[in-house]
Order: structure tokens, then sequence, then C-alpha cells
């Protein structure tokens, strides 16, 4: 068992690095021949910063947008957030402070990630148009996190797992090392799910996460009266 | 698609205007008129007629100002007007009357 | 849910709601379809003129064409998650109640098919991530759904990762045009631009008698000879309008008043016959060869007359063009004098000019209106005016509260970035697709009507032709007149007293200076 976990987890992180740079790669090399940002936008780079930061970091549109998926989106990754800084515990040795600092409010994020799932979960099913744009793969991609966030929860309140252990499994992987892994039957759900996560992230829609970075509405900047822009094979049709 | 017109067939395109303008006659004029539920009286064939005028110079149609100005000169204040025009040709003087008077049918934001 | 108005004049009150959700009405849109492109619409523009025989083929290649030649194409097509924050933002949905209407709905029309063939999950397990094979079904739902989008970006200004259905839905009808399905309006019209000049077929000799008739006009008004001079070289200034200024109501109004304005200044300027319109089809299909084709007729027609500037007439896709695309397509604009924005907006102009003191008006020439201001979507979202961030917004509603005594406001929810569509934009301003651009215009018309209710409120002024063509049209169908649409620059000018004016009333009335504060 260790043996499969430990080999699924190299795969997984191999898939979710290559696939991801890959598609990071193809996003960054691919040309945004006009300029489209969606107006008002910022003048300057500094000002692109900013409002991408608002994006980023408080959902700026989603906001403006619609207040119920705002809360239960922010809640889940918000939540998320706090709760991956906290699992950084289990990869390093010594802990770094802020880890420390971070984990009281990584157990009560379980909370919010997990209700912010159900929240999302429930209005896929309970609003007519969003069932209406539903496919099985968004139901499963909720009902995936829902399960990560279940079987966490479990170990953390319920039924404890020998996180030592775990975390000597962890920290061998990083080492090239196979050591034991407890056989905790939450435990294995948990981090079999993960690892599908891993897997299927670039290739299924959790590709929003870099996506937005390379969002030509959002990252360019209004100077097209002043600054020429012009995609390479486009400057071929002036030849 | 096409009009029947005393025993000739006269073709036409998906919204009625006739494909090929030198088939136009005052005859035919009257059957698209018909399709179009326009009763035509001499204050139709006015306009009618000033936009054949105007196309046989100009190759388009005047803009709407130009043929209520020449409607304004011939039939007096109270019917050279916008809304006047509308009455006379209820889905607009620009494409209705064009499509009676045998022209093509203005193109883009109008 | 309409609102209750506790405070109404006469007692409390229903008001409707302009961004009301409807009812899912799934399919009920799905028989509209503009007429398709006859052979040589289509040939003229480099498609095929006929559905090829191998088009499937010939398509799917050009998704993955567009996908590694378009960052915006690819990144949303993959980024979205189907969190539902645009399903209620699109105009076309919120009057058809059509599912499909739904902004990430209509990307998915694509977006499935891209799935299908370009992405491992599509390819190995479609039923689970709703791909699905490019049957002619699809292509048919294809013609139907991206001729319902008006690419009024709306739902790009509410989406978490800026996805723009306006790039989606070009990008399908330029995959149309290439496998030889193309839309009769905009490809027909696209044809004559670039043979003629303009959108309208409007010959040089028609353009010069329509613009003489117009100068007799304004003599006749004001007593003033005001020049609309063509092909004038040597000018400082080359106005580039849509040709439904040329012709259409209210369109025409405006004209006169950029005429009166450039007048006023005293600036030297021209229209071109060669270039005579502002409207640039190729932006609704997508087609960046086309585009760029229709944008150049404007750089050579500013190089032959030699002129210092460019100003842009009242235009909304045009503008868009112009302000964020123009410098790409058809740039660089070296020749022209740099102390001014290349291109610049008759708005921008006019503002200049009233914030230097050089246009004195009377407003209360505009007293029997009532007016409200409608952003045109592309002018909102697609561009800007002025220096800063929002100056699309503000220079209008200044140039009109300076010329205007009764201004109001309508609701902040459809307005500025989250402006409606008047609902014919896009290429969709065709007689053959009216059910779907009256739908499309009803969330705009309630939010007239709130204010027509709140404070009797009359007229709305636009600067986009296709705004002032689709409401005239549209309007009497919810109560308004005809003519209760108008031009910004219509407005202008019938406030404005040129120097040498003969006023109708004696006495002269009080001036008011145009920079003063205006009412709101």
């Amino acid at each position: 068992m260790s043996t499969l976990y430990a080999l699924l987890f190299y795969f997984a992180t191999i898939m979710l690095v290559v696939g991801l740079g890959l598609r990071i790669a193809k996003y960054a090399r691919t040309p945004a021949p006009l300029k489209i940002p969606t107006m008002p936008a910022p003048t300057t780079r500094s000002g692109v910063f900013w409002r991408m930061s608002r994006e980023v970091l408080v959902f700026e549109s989603l906001f403006k947008s619609n207040k119920w998926i705002w809360v239960f989106g922010y809640m889940f990754h918000v939540g998320l957030a706090l709760v991956l800084l906290r699992h950084f515990r289990y990869f390093i040795e010594p802990i770094w402070f802020w880890v420390n600092w971070v984990q009281p409010f990584g157990i009560y994020a379980s909370f919010a990630l997990l209700i912010g799932l159900l929240g999302l979960l429930v209005r896929r099913i309970v609003v007519e148009r969003i069932r209406y744009i539903s496919s099985p793969s968004d139901y499963l991609m909720l009902l995936l996190l829902i399960g990560i966030a279940l079987s966490g929860m479990n170990m953390k309140f319920l039924a404890p797992t020998d996180i030592v252990a775990v975390k000597v499994f962890f920290l061998g992987l990083l080492r090239l090392q196979i050591n034991e892994l407890p056989t905790s039957a939450s435990l294995l759900v948990h981090l079999g799910l993960v690892a599908t996560l891993m897997i299927i992230f670039p290739i299924s829609k959790l590709l929003h996460g870099p996506g937005i970075f390379f969002s030509p509405t959002r990252y360019q900047v209004d100077n097209s009266r002043e600054k020429r822009h012009l995609a390479p094979w486009a400057a071929e049709l002036e030849k | 698609m096409s009009y029947e017109v005393n025993g000739a067939t006269i073709e036409h395109d998906e919204e009625g205007y006739i494909t090929t303008l030198s088939d136009w006659t005052k005859d035919l004029a009257d059957v698209i008129a018909k399709a179009e539920e326009v009763d035509m009286n001499s204050e139709h064939w006015e306009v009618v007629n000033f936009l054949r005028d105007y196309y046989e110079e100009y190759q388009i149609a005047p803009a709407v100002r130009v043929l209520i100005k020449a409607v304004k000169k011939s039939m007096g204040p109270e019917k050279g007007n916008n809304k006047y025009m509308y009455e006379l040709f209820p889905y607009g003087p620009a494409k209705q009357a064009c499509k009676i008077a045998g022209l093509p049918k203005p193109t883009g934001c109008v | 849910m309409a609102i209750l108005d506790m405070d109404g004049e006469d007692g409390p009150k229903f008001i409707p709601d302009p961004l009301k959700i409807p009812k899912l009405a799934c399919d009920s849109m799905a028989d509209s379809a503009p007429y398709p492109a006859y052979p040589e619409h289509n040939m003229k523009l480099g498609f095929p003129g006929e559905l090829l025989d191998n088009w499937q083929e010939v398509a799917i290649a050009k998704i993955g064409d567009l996908a590694s030649k378009n960052r915006a194409f690819q990144v949303y097509l993959d980024a979205c998650v189907k969190c539902g924050a645009c399903t209620d933002k699109c105009h076309y949905f919120l009057g058809s109640g059509d599912p499909k209407n739904m902004p990430v709905a209509r990307q998915d029309l694509l977006r499935s098919v891209y799935r299908r063939y370009y992405t491992f999950a599509g390819k190995y397990f479609p039923w689970l991530v709703g791909a699905r094979d490019l049957t002619r079904e699809v292509l048919d739902e294809w013609y139907s759904y991206y001729h319902q989008c008006s690419q009024c970006r709306r739902c790009s200004v509410f989406c978490p990762y800026g996805i723009d259905t306006a790039e989606i839905s070009m990008a399908a009808r330029e995959i149309m045009d290439t496998v030889g399905i193309g839309q009769k309006y905009c490809n027909e019209i696209i044809g004559k631009a670039l043979e003629i000049g303009n959108n309208l077929g409007l010959q040089e000799k028609a353009l010069r008698a329509t613009l003489e008739d117009l100068e007799e006009d304004i003599e006749d008004e004001t007593g003033v000879s005001v020049r609309i001079p063509v092909d004038e070289k040597g000018a400082d200034i080359l106005l580039i309008t849509p040709s439904a200024d040329f012709f259409a109501e209210p369109h025409i109004d405006g004209l006169i008043g950029y005429a009166k304005v450039f007048h006023q200044a005293g600036v030297s300027w021209t229209v071109s016959s060669y270039a005579s319109e502002a409207a640039n089809f190729g932006l609704f299909i997508g087609s960046y060869e086309n585009m760029r084709d229709l944008a150049l007729r404007i750089r050579r027609a500013a190089e032959d007359l030699g002129v210092k500037r460019i100003v842009f007439g009242e235009c909304g896709h045009a503008w868009r063009v112009a302000y964020s695309f123009l410098n790409t397509l058809a740039g660089p604009f070296d020749f022209l004098d740099q102390n001014y924005p290349i291109p610049q907006h008759i708005l921008e102009f006019t503002w200049d000019q009233i914030e230097r003191g050089n246009l004195k008006f009377d407003k209360t020439k505009n007293d029997h209106l009532r007016l409200t201001y409608h952003d045109s979507c592309n002018v909102a979202r697609g561009s800007r005016m002025g220096d800063k961030p929002g100056g699309q917004f503000e220079i209008p509603r200044n140039v009109i509260k300076a010329v205007c005594n009764n201004y109001f406001e309508m609701d902040r929810d459809t307005t500025k970035e989250s402006t409606l569509c008047c609902g014919g934009g896009g290429g969709l301003l065709t007689d053959d697709l009216m059910d779907i651009r009256v739908k499309g215009a009803s969330p705009r018309m309630t939010a007239l009507q709130q204010v027509t209710q709140d404070h009797g409120v009359t007229h709305m002024a636009a600067i986009c032709a296709i705004c002032k063509t689709q409401f005239a049209k549209v309007m009497p169908k919810f109560g308004y007149e005809r003519d209760s649409i108008l031009s910004v620059h219509q407005l202008v000018s019938n406030a404005i007293l040129l120097d040498g004016q003969i006023t109708d009333d004696a006495p002269v009335p009080e001036l008011e200076m145009a920079n003063e504060e205006g009412t709101s």
C-alpha cells in the first residue's frame, strides 16, 4: 500500500507540474492580436496589478455579479488556501514559524471550505439556470473536493490517524525513500482523492487558476492610442 | 421567390426586393404594394416616382431628410414630415418605399 | 420581481425591474436565424461561396488555428468553471428566456466541440464534460445562437475570469465563414464597404449632393453658411463617421451638430468619399483581415488628403475599432499631429471646445425634452474617451448637461460599464432578426420606462448609429414615438449659437456659458 501511494503521488506530482507547466507555456506563447481590456481599464501596468490583485484576492467581478456565488466561492477558496498553508507542516522540518501561526485558522477554515462547497453544490442543483449549464464533471468536481474535505476533517476531529507517520512518509518521498504509510481508511481516501485532483488539474476547468492571469480582458493595459500593439502573425500581414 | 405580374415572373430576394432592377414596372409596383399591404394613391406614387428619379441620378435612395424636403416642396409642410411618411409607408419610407419603387434595400446601420 | 416603490407620487406602486430574470424557455429562440449570405457576398471577403464538402474537417482545424492565434479564445475555452455568474447578464436572455442565450451556454455551443476534438476528457469521456461531435445540427445551432449575440461584452464585466463571449461569438462566425456559411447582412455590407467605401453603397456624387443639401438646410435655419466639405485636401481634420449619418434619422441631425461645432471652433475639416464609413463590420464576423482592409482605407484617406487629425463621429462599434484597434490595424500614425489623440472622438473634440469656452449655447432650446442617456455598449466596455478611465461615461454626459436643462439617469445597474445593449448591435440590425431585436431591447426599454415614470423622461440620447436605428425601430413597440431617440450632437445642434446666427425669438435669450455646471 505504501509503495502504491508513493508511486501515485510521484505520478500525480509529475502530471500536475508538467501538465500545468505545458498549459501555462501554451497560454504564454499564444499571442493576443488585439487590445480587448474590459473597460474602464487601468492605463498603467501598476493599475493592472491592482485590478488583477482585486480579482484574485477578493473576486471583485464575481462580487459585482452575484452575492451568493461570491459568498460560497469565497468561503471555499479562502478556506482552501488556509488549509493548504496549514498542510505545509507535513512536508517541512523544521516547521516555518508562519505555518504554526496559520495552524489554528486552518482548522476553522476547513468548515468554511466545506460550507462553501456545499453551498455551491446546492446552488448547482437548485438554481434552474446553473443546473442547465452543469455537466456531470461539474458535480463530480464538487463531490471530489467535498470528499477531500470530509475525509480530512474526519481525521482531524473524529478518527485521528498517526499524523507523525504520515509526515515521515511524505518527508521520505521528498528524499526518494518510501516509508510506511498508516492504513487508516480516511487517510487513504483523502490521499487518493487529492492525487486524483492533482492529476486532473491541468486537463480540467481547474485551469481557471492560471487562466485568469492570461485573460486579456483583465491583464491588458488601456493604452492602445499611445502604444501600438501588434501580434507577430499580424505583423506578417504588413510585409 | 417571385412576383407574378401580367403573366411575367419577377424574381425577388428573401425580403421582397426585386433582384433585377430593370424588371420594374408600375404594374409590378402595385403588386409589391399589395404584398406590403400598402394601398397606393397619388401621394404614394409621388414618393415612388421621386425615389426612382433620385436613384436614376445617384444610384442610391435619398436620405430620408432629402426625401421629406422634396415631398414638402410638392405636397406642402403638413405632409412633408417624417410622421406622414410613416403613415404612407408604415414600415418606413427608406425600406418599404424603396421596395415598392424597385430599388435595392438600403444597407448598413439604417 | 417587481420592486415596490413606497415613495411614488401617487402612493406605493410596483416598478418593473429591467433585470428581472425570466423563467427558462428552452429552445424558444431556436428558429431565429438570419438570411445566409449569397456566394458572391462570401467570396468577395475571401471565404468559400457555399458550404464546403469537408466542412467538418475545415471547421475543426479552424478552431485549433484560432486557439493558437488568439490567447483570449484559447484561455476562455479552458477557464470557464460554470459558476453561473453570467447567466442573468445577457439582454437577449433576459428578453427571451432561452437558456442558450445565457453567455456561458452560448460559449458552450462551441466549447463542447472544442472539448471533443482538443481535450483529453472530451476525446475519451465526452459524456462527462458535455463534449459533442460537430454535426450539421450543431452548425445550424451555432448559426442561430451566434447571431443572437451582439458582442456587447456585458457578460465579460461580471465573469470572475473576464471571459468575453464576444470573443467566442466572433470566432464562431469566423469559423462559419471559413466553411462557407456567412450571414447576408454583415457580409454583403463588408463587400460594399470594401468596394465603395461605405456600408450604404453611397457613391461620391450622392454623398456630395446629400451634404450640399444639408448645408442649405443649416443656412436656412441659422442664416450662417456652415460647410460640410468633401475630399478637401489639406484640411486639418478628417471626419470618419458612420454612413448612416448621411442617410438616416436621427443620425443626420447629429452630423449637422458636428458641422456646427467644427464651424464654431474655426477648424478646417473634411469627410472622405473614399473612407466614408466609420462602422467596421469586420469586427462582427471576427475577421482580422477584413477588419484590417477596412481600417486601411481610413489610413489611405488621411494620407491622400494630407490631414493632421482624425476625428470619429457617433458610432459605437466604430469607436471600439478606432480607439482600441486602429493603431494596431493601420498604424503607426506618425504622419498625423501627435499633439492630439489619434484617433479622437467627436465628443472629446466638442467637450474640449466647451471647456475652452469656445462654444455658446442656449440650453432652453432643448427645454421641450426630458432626457436620459443610453451608454452604447461598445463605447462603454470597448473603448475610452479623454485621459482617464471612465471618460467614455463622463464626457458624453458633460456635453449633454452643457446643452440641456432636464437630464436624468437610468438605473445604475443598466448604465456605464453595466449598460445594456440596444438589442441591435454586432450584426443583428437586420429585419430578419426583428424578433430577437425586440426581445433584446426590452431590458433597456424597461429601464427607460422607469425614468419616464419617475421623472417624466421623454427622450433618450445615444452615440451609436446602431443604437439610434434600433431604438427608432423598436421604441414604438414600447409606447414611445419613433423620434424619442436622439443623437447627442443633435442636442448640441439644437442649442449651439453660431456667430452671426439669426434667432427667431426676440429679445435674445439669456445666454448660458456652456462650461457652467449643468443640471442633473
